[in-house]
């Protein structure tokens, strides 16, 4: 017995040299196919510096000159350089203390990074100094000890008399600025006293034939609280009575005055100390090659031996998924009636078929030939197969291992 | 233009002096003896361009045998060859050659790669290149262009092109049913009374008169010839020949759906139905064709994929092969009323008409159903449906809840697929359906079955 030959019948064969292509068109055709995405990626690239250029410089650091926030103090010193003061913006301290000279003013707003050497350092810069809201070792440095910080002192409600004769005070009349400060020598003038107490929220004195001014609260420097009482009569006064206004915002790692990389005392946080500084001198040099060997290997694996190859292929999903969803949803609506219904349906139909009895067969017909075929008890067979429906999954589960059982027993008589 | 791995290599060593100079003089410098590298190399490259690639490949195959594809790869550059050459065939043809035994490339995550052949030739030499196919589906499977990449004498860096070289296979169905054709033809020559055991042959058309013998049917005497001669004479019968059978292939959506198959051993596991239907029409096929019926196969959604008619002897099924290779199922409603139209102008007079298709409720009850009186009218006609194994076990789930509940899913299915199937019947058509590796013989013994009562 052979069956018809459907094995090969014959071959195909064809000749090829080379792809057809010149040097000239493989760069049309390539340049053709990027110009595209070049194009693209240069409108975008442009784009990009376009808006880097127009963007305005803007900075979210806290009484920064350049912050347009609330908490910024960019109102102060566009007001002050239209005054004529000339506002240099400076993050560390050596550059502050370089910075100062004769004719110059020191502006310390809150540095909660400043430590006690750089605020020794600080102490030492040429002109005037005017720090806000200072800490105790910089305050202690800058006044040599003549203010001092009371931080017991709660804010005012009302606006207070200045009581003393300092000209920004003065100009500047009424104000809620929070005291905070205790002032202890003759030489030293307090503004702003606490009605009953020692307290001061302005404290001047002359050091060196310098002026050093402490003001207790920083909000006269804010962009937000500037326009409040006499703070911008306090700000112009105090901070634009020289030529030169060095605003110091000291940058988080700013390592002046803390000899190189070695952490200056027991118990300070190791910040100064970069992981760079671990690391041999040769390491930038290699890490940067190595990201050029990168770029090699990409360029090694990039490139695929000849074009991908596509096949259409069937459908991914199988039919039976169909079913599954429809099992799904009778589990998720819990309707047993219909799932047991469907059970019993199909397992009376192959019953009957198997019995031989028409389609039409009534429930009584089928009842009686499976109690003839199996000798169960009628009853118990009507109520399997024509019962009320299960009460819970539990009960589904044993109907439908019963009809299986029930299946199994019936035979063709 | 191409790198090896042996730039990234010598990219890589250049880490020492830089290391040791960390100076940018030296990263340039090392830089440039990279380029510098990689630019000879591909200068002295011979030109993939002046490859001549001849392939010979088979026209056609059956699925699952396994072939070849041979390629001649001839130097004509002036320069020594040293290269890869990639012969690219379409995931379902590849394979991979292990020790005499290929393997199906079935994965896509884990390409075949031994597609590749390293060559080294002399100008003017040529090579030869065997790459190991083995067809796993059905249908004319394009080859890719062969790809070149020489490289340079220090295999630092190269060149490379595409060659548009032709190649095409034709991977003819795998007909697995065929190992049920022996047994049917057998029960076909018992019929035909040609059989080693004597059995009164079956059928309509008259044969022949003889004597009668104890154990003849008393009705078959021919009473007249009786009283013509002193014996008793009988008729005997034997099945019609020269009937028209016309086998309609279903490539409408239903068919296009993938069903569980039953692993048999095929290559082709996890097919559509529309693959059970081929494979159920060549045993059909092959069977009424011995049978001495005329077989016209159609293939059919809302226009004729595929037409076979007027062969038959030892050229019916190499046709049929070749018609069906190339259909696929489509994802379009099937246009019923076309094809009644098309079976009705094919065959004029009686034939039987075997429709292969699905018994999808809501796809038979708009579809078949309105127009199936048209073709019983005149035909007799058999509705072969590919049943899905996945929903036949689906249905026998019982050891958790949710199988319960998707068995009861399938056991609604099936009702309602056996209501479509009684509804067929009340119009006059058979109908069966069967699970894919079981409708071929199922449907031959239908064929049989028909043909001993007489019917076609």
């Amino acid at each position: 017995m052979t069956v018809p030959a459907t094995e090969t019948t014959g071959t195909w064969t064809s000749t090829a040299t080379g792809d057809g292509s010149t040097l000239g068109s493989r760069t049309r055709r390539r340049w053709r196919r990027v110009r595209w995405t070049l194009l693209v990626l240069l409108s975008l690239a442009a784009l990009v510096a376009v808006l880097a250029l127009l963007r305005p410089p803007t900075s979210t650091t806290p009484y920064d000159v350049e912050n347009t926030r609330d908490d910024g103090s960019r109102a102060l010193a566009q007001v002050l350089q239209q005054q004529g003061v000339s506002v240099v913006q400076v993050d560390r301290v050596d550059d502050a203390v370089a910075a100062a000279g004769p004719g110059t003013t020191v502006l310390v707003p809150p540095s909660p990074f400043l430590r006690p050497e750089q605020a020794e350092l600080l102490a030492t810069a040429a002109g005037d100094v005017v720090v806000a809201e200072a800490g105790r070792a910089l305050l202690e440095a800058v006044s040599g000890g003549t203010i001092a910080l009371d931080e017991q002192a709660s804010a005012p409600e009302a606006p207070r008399p200045a009581e003393c004769d300092a000209p920004a005070a003065v100009a500047a009349g009424p104000s809620r600025l929070a005291p905070g400060l205790l002032v202890a020598g003759d030489l030293v003038a307090g503004c702003w006293p606490v009605p009953d107490g020692r307290q001061v929220a302005l404290a001047t004195t002359v050091r060196d034939g310098r002026s050093v001014t402490a003001v207790a609260d920083a909000a006269f420097l804010r962009n937000g609280d500037v326009l409040t009482d006499g703070n911008a009569a306090l700000a112009l006064h105090l901070l634009g009575a020289q030529e030169r206004l060095v605003w110091l915002v000291q940058h988080p790692a700013d390592d002046s005055a803390l000899g190189g990389t070695s952490p200056s005392g027991p118990g300070a946080p190791g910040e100064g100390a970069g992981l760079l500084d671990l690391v041999p001198p040769w390491f930038a040099a290699v890490a940067w090659w190595a990201l050029l060997v990168a770029a090699v290997a990409a360029v090694w694996r990039a490139r695929r031996l000849g074009p991908l190859l596509v096949e259409d292929l069937p459908v991914v999903v199988p039919a039976a998924e169909a079913t599954r969803g429809r099992g799904r949803l009778y589990r998720r609506a819990r309707s047993r009636g219909h799932a047991a219904a469907a059970l019993r349906a199909a397992t009376a139909d192959r019953i009957a078929r198997r019995l031989g009895l028409p389609r039409s067969a009534g429930g009584d017909t089928v009842v009686a030939a499976v109690e003839r075929a199996t000798g169960r008890d009628p009853h118990d067979v009507s109520a399997l197969l024509y019962g009320s429906p299960p009460a819970d999954d539990v009960a589904l589960t044993e109907l439908a291992c019963r009809l299986d059982t029930l299946e199994s027993e019936v035979h063709r008589p | 233009m191409v790198l090896t791995w042996r730039a990234v290599v010598l990219a890589a060593v250049g880490a020492v002096p830089v290391a040791l100079w960390p100076v940018p003089g030296v990263v340039l410098v090392w830089l440039l003896v990279v380029a510098a590298v990689c630019a000879l190399d591909v200068a002295l490259a011979a030109s993939p361009r002046q490859v001549t690639v001849q392939r010979t490949v088979p026209t056609s195959v059956r699925l699952g045998t396994p072939v070849d594809s041979r390629l001649v790869v001839t130097n004509a550059a002036g320069r020594r060859l040293r290269a890869v050459v990639r012969d690219a065939w379409p995931p379902s043809l590849a394979a991979r050659d292990d020790s005499g035994s290929r393997q199906t490339h079935t994965d896509p995550s884990r390409p075949v790669r031994d597609a590749r052949h390293p060559v080294d030739l002399a100008p003017g030499d040529s090579v030869r290149l065997r790459t190991p196919l083995l067809p796993t589906r059905r249908g004319d499977r394009y080859a890719g262009p062969v790809t070149v990449r020489t490289l340079g004498p220090l295999r630092v860096a190269g060149r490379q092109a595409a060659i548009p070289v032709g190649g095409r296979v034709r991977v003819l169905p795998e007909f697995t049913s065929r190992r049920h054709l022996p047994s049917r033809l057998a029960r076909l020559r018992e019929m035909d009374g040609r059989a080693a055991v004597q059995v009164r042959g079956e059928g309509t058309e008259f044969d022949s008169l003889r004597e009668y013998v104890v154990g003849d049917d008393v009705r078959s005497i021919d009473w007249r010839a009786t009283a013509r001669g002193g014996d008793v004479v009988v008729r005997t019968w034997r099945p019609e020949r020269d009937r028209r059978v016309v086998v309609v292939l279903d490539t409408g959506r239903t068919s296009a759906a993938r069903i569980g198959t039953v692993d048999d051993g095929s290559v082709n596991v996890g097919g559509t139905r529309f693959e059970a239907s081929v494979e159920a029409a060549l045993l059909l096929g092959a069977l009424a064709d011995r049978a001495g019926d005329r077989v016209q196969v159609l293939a059919y959604d809302r226009t004729v994929r595929a037409r076979v008619a007027g062969a038959s002897g030892p050229r019916l099924l190499p046709a049929m092969a070749d018609a069906l290779a190339a259909v696929e199922p489509v994802l379009l409603e099937t246009d019923w009323t076309g094809l009644v139209g098309q079976v009705r102008a094919r065959v004029s007079q009686r034939s039987l008409v075997v429709l292969l298709t699905s018994l999808d409720p809501a796809a038979v009850e708009t579809g078949l159903l309105p127009v199936v009186d048209r073709l019983t009218g005149t035909h007799q006609v058999v509705v072969a449906a590919v049943a899905d194994a996945d929903v036949t076990t689906l249905a026998a789930g019982r050891d958790t809840v949710e199988e319960v509940y998707d068995a009861a899913a399938a056991s609604r299915g099936d009702l309602d697929r056996s209501a479509v199937a009684a509804v067929l019947r009340q119009h006059g058509a058979e109908v069966l359906e069967a699970l894919p590796d079981q409708l071929a013989p199922r449907l031959a013994d239908t064929y049989l079955a028909l043909k001993a009562a007489g019917r076609l």
